[in-house]
């Protein structure tokens, strides 16, 4: 993953867009969604290392968590792509509608981890006198 | 999917924008209209394509 040609792309996208205002309004916006695009599927294949190296260290351990590691994964992914359309959505001046996407990831977000918690809860009940 | 489909999208930007121009200078604001549309509806797909392939990769990667 070279870093020089991930700024190169970056700068190569804001000129884009920076002309495309000139020219047309709308298009701008096109393009700054393709470079995110074109950015993060580039950072893509070291994520899928990593994620790779987290499966073989949990498949490690001892106590069974096998759906803690795979709810990590989830969330990871849940918030990358809140992440990608809010910050599109604020580029582009509509806070609200970032707002609107960033409440839903985090609902999801808490939806999703509810087993989680209450298995710790139990875990903590069981300790207690 | 590199840098070309970035520029591909500048290039029909442009180009719609000069069409629109030499057309609604020739009196013909009907087609200018219809062209920058067509320019739109060419590039909304691409863009689609595009972020299909970004979410299917998310879902790969960390399988959700």
């Amino acid at each position: 993953m070279d870093i020089v040609k991930i700024v190169g792309i970056g700068f190569l996208t804001l000129i884009v867009i920076l002309v495309l205002k000139e020219f047309k309004k709308e298009y701008a916006i096109y393009a700054s969604i393709l470079g995110g695009i074109i950015l993060l599927t580039m950072s893509f294949g070291t994520i899928s290392e990593i994620v790779g190296f987290l499966n073989r260290i949990s498949e490690k351990t001892s106590y069974n968590n096998s759906g803690f590691i795979t709810l990590l994964l989830k969330i990871t992914g849940i918030a990358v792509l809140v992440e990608y359309g809010t910050s599109i959505c604020r580029d582009s001046g509509e806070t609200a509608i970032a707002s609107k996407i960033d409440f839903a990831g985090k609902i999801i977000i808490i939806s999703m981890s509810i087993p989680v918690i209450s298995l710790a809860l139990d875990t903590l009940l069981q300790l207690l006198p | 999917m590199d840098v070309n489909i970035l520029l591909k999208i500048a290039g029909v930007g442009i180009l719609i924008a000069v069409v629109h121009q030499i057309l609604s200078k020739a009196g013909r604001e009907d087609q200018a209209m219809m062209t920058s549309l067509a320019g739109m509806i060419i590039v909304l797909t691409m863009v689609v394509t595009e972020i299909s392939n970004l979410f299917e990769t998310v879902r790969t990667v960390f399988n959700l």
